[in-house]
């Protein structure tokens, strides 16, 4: 069968659920893609400077930063700290037993660079890796479109980082999290967390894990102990900064570079600080046919955040490469 | 309430949260069937407030108000009408 690209974006016919249309030459997501007016935009920026420039008293922290040391976590954090110079922030890099050494060293001097304070968050090394494994030989743990949003690792990854960030701001009645997702990756620049909300989002990722077959899931769900019963003494808000600046990668790249981020020359074009990124890839490639990284790059390309042929080069990804093999064998898991 | 279970049914097939010959009832959970997670339900939310004009409290974002097409017409119900 032929596989026809969009003309707009770069999702194909081959992508399970994605279709273009012969007339227009477009996918329905083109097709039906509203840009954000300038006028929101700048409303969300008037909600993110009034929140970052009062934030409530009383928590250790005004901010539990989501940083992994790749390039657009260390430049959110730059950048908040440059534009909120009065923000006391916890910085967060979670250590999967993947993630490079120069982005842990990325991560601390971008740390001491905004004055932060650096936290590495280290789990079970041998159940994550088990875990990591469960998400690799699983199909279906994630509802429909996560397949198209992030790999099972990812998802898996991710989720747990967002269950452990979100712990850590309650526990510390911090008022803020900061996660530094593309606007590819989200559409909701703020969201604040209510009980029902929490105790919901709790499940359903207990539940991912549970049909991944995931025994000990505790570890990495929010401490129930730690969600409020009655109302909320106080509040915590999720902000994704990139969905109200403008998001422009390679101008991050070089200005990260230029105050001391060093590239850790990973081959992997989606990732500058995991290695099990390419595996998590190619894996999902292998059970659903998805690139993990495609919804993402066509969101950004569509968005004119992104161009076309930088996307393009993006979905390559080196199946030999030496690094797939040795987190294949890190996993336990048999070449295919 | 039948134009509302359209709409969501028509945002999440155009999304491609749902395939086109599904057949999710009004009562069918969103999140046990897999058709939604948490990053979804929020563009859902965002698409609802857009569609009908209105602002869902986050109060409301509970599985009881949002987990079926059934508890969403019926909160929509409750926002439009005041």
């Amino acid at each position: 069968m032929d596989t026809t690209i969009c003309k707009n974006c770069i999702l194909d016919s081959q992508i399970p659920g994605i279709t273009i249309n012969p007339k227009t030459g477009l996918c329905q997501h083109c097709e039906h893609y509203t840009p954000l007016s300038e006028e929101k935009k700048g409303g969300y920026l008037i909600k993110m400077d009034a929140l970052f420039n009062s934030p409530p008293a009383g928590g250790k922290y005004d901010v539990v930063f989501a940083l992994s040391g790749g390039v657009d976590s260390s430049y959110a954090l730059y950048r908040l700290k440059k534009e909120y110079p009065r923000l006391n922030i916890l910085a967060v890099q979670f250590d999967n037993s993947f993630i490079s050494e120069t982005s842990i060293e990325n991560a601390q001097k971008f740390c001491a660079l905004t004055k932060s304070t650096y936290m590495r968050l280290s789990l079970d090394q041998e159940r994550l890796r088990d875990t990591f494994n469960k998400a690799a030989l699983s199909t279906d743990a994630y509802p429909g479109f996560a397949k198209y949003r992030a790999s099972d690792i990812c998802n898996t990854c991710i989720s747990i980082i967002k269950q452990k960030t979100i712990e850590l701001a309650l526990s510390t009645k911090s008022p803020f999290i900061v996660f530094a997702f593309s606007p590819g990756q989200t559409d909701a620049p703020f969201i604040q967390l209510t009980r029902p909300f929490l105790v919901w989002m709790r499940k359903l990722f207990d539940g991912n894990l549970k049909a991944m077959g995931v025994a000990e899931r505790e570890e990495y769900l929010i401490d129930t102990r730690l969600i409020p019963t009655g109302s909320f003494d106080h509040q915590v808000t999720i902000i994704h900064p990139f969905l109200v600046w403008n998001y422009d990668k390679p101008a991050f790249k070089k200005e990260c570079i230029n105050v001391g981020w060093t590239d850790p020359g990973l081959k992997d074009h989606n990732s500058s600080n995991c290695l099990l990124n390419a595996f998590a890839i190619k894996n999902h490639l292998e059970k659903y046919q998805i690139h993990a990284y495609a919804y993402d790059l066509a969101a950004l390309v569509r968005q004119g955040n992104m161009k076309r042929d930088d996307a393009l080069k993006k979905l390559i990804l080196n199946m030999s490469d030496a690094s797939i093999e040795e987190v294949q064998r890190e996993l336990n898991l048999k070449n295919k | 309430m039948s134009e509302i279970h359209e709409d969501i049914r028509h945002f999440l097939k155009t999304e491609g949260f749902l395939n086109e010959i599904s057949s999710l009832q009004e009562n069918d959970s969103l999140t046990e069937t897999g058709v939604i997670d948490s990053i979804i339900l929020l563009q859902l939310v965002d698409f609802l407030e857009e569609k009908y004009h209105i602002e869902i409290p986050v109060e409301m974002l509970t599985p009881e108000n949002f987990d079926t097409l059934a508890g969403i017409s019926k909160s929509i119900m409750k926002l439009t009408q005041g």
